[in-house]
């Protein structure tokens, strides 16, 4: 019971943010150029996410055995989650600004309105390229915490609740979801995904976690601490 | 083509933002599996020491570069 919640609570939050980024791309295109194009190229870059998820879903699931799978899975999701970990820590040590969703809207913005005269496909283009790429993380997101066993279809709900979610925030307040702490979660998604990475890889290794699933506890805790640590030897005045 | 190659650039770049960070974790976890197949259960308490590690270590070197690049 606890490793579906878990399973979904942990797609929900990392989907969440990458959703908020594919409609902070949408809304700014929709609103600057009208809402055909976005809305088109919305709609072919989620097809055309449905036909990898389904064709390689397949392929992966019927012709690679369990645990390369778990070693491959778990070894990419630590490199995926680390990256993330990694620019919170900077984030809230104040080397590296804040992500704004406000000033990437406006920037998106500017980009088009020089862009005016230009043909229509631009923000068809530009609503694929921006939906593809952040749901391909959003995928990448649900495989990861979804494992191979039963976690999966909660991860693929959890996924799904939030991408809803977020287009209905979006039709709702037509601005970019400013609101959303963005950074404070992807901090926490950075430490989940390491913390699942970390049990996937060396349950793809062979390993045996004492307590099985109730480990990523323990190694949230490790990388949240290893994190805190980061953060405080980067504010020290020494380093200023 | 170009956006096809952007892509694979982005798709990359979601698992790798420095090469050297990059091996240093794909080499932690190479050992790992060499210490898990024959230590067991221990060697995992090593393995996330280590990843926690450079965890900091990375961070606190990317901090200083950007400070002495400003």
């Amino acid at each position: 019971m606890y490793q579906q919640l878990f399973a979904f609570g942990s797609a929900f939050l990392g989907s969440a943010v990458e959703s908020t980024e594919a409609l902070t791309i949408v809304l700014a295109v929709g609103l600057t150029r009208g809402w055909r194009a976005p809305l088109a190229g919305t709609a072919a870059a989620l097809l055309a996410l449905a036909i990898l998820v389904v064709f390689f879903g397949q392929l992966i699931v019927t012709r690679v055995p369990e645990f390369a799978l778990k070693l491959l899975v778990g070894t990419l999701l630590l490199l995926f989650g680390l990256r993330w970990l990694h620019k919170a820590v900077l984030r809230s040590a104040g080397v590296i600004a804040m992500h704004d969703e406000e000033s990437a809207y406006r920037h998106t913005v500017e980009e088009l309105r020089g862009a005016v005269s230009t043909h229509d496909w631009i923000g068809f283009v530009l609503a694929l390229k921006g939906v593809f790429l952040e749901g391909l993380e959003v995928v990448f997101i649900v495989i990861a915490v979804g494992g191979t066993g039963v976690g999966l279809p909660y991860a693929v709900a959890g996924g799904l609740v939030a991408m809803v979610v977020i287009a209905v925030a979006g039709v709702v307040v037509r601005k970019p979801l400013a609101r959303v702490p963005e950074n404070t979660l992807k901090y926490a998604v950075g430490v989940l995904l390491t913390s699942l990475g970390t049990f996937w890889a060396a349950e793809g290794m062979g390993a045996r976690w004492p307590l099985d699933f109730v480990s990523i506890a323990g190694l949230v805790v490790a990388y949240f601490v290893a994190s805190r640590l980061a953060v405080g030897l980067i504010r020290r005045p020494a380093l200023a | 083509m170009r956006f096809l190659r952007a892509a694979g650039a982005e798709v990359l770049g979601l698992f790798v933002a420095d090469w050297i960070q990059t091996s240093v974790i794909l080499l932690i976890v190479a050992a790992g599996w060499f210490a898990v197949s024959r230590l067991g259960a221990p060697a995992l308490i090593v393995l996330v020491l280590l990843l926690a590690a450079q965890l900091v270590w990375f961070a606190r070197a990317e901090a200083r570069r950007r400070r002495r690049a400003d």
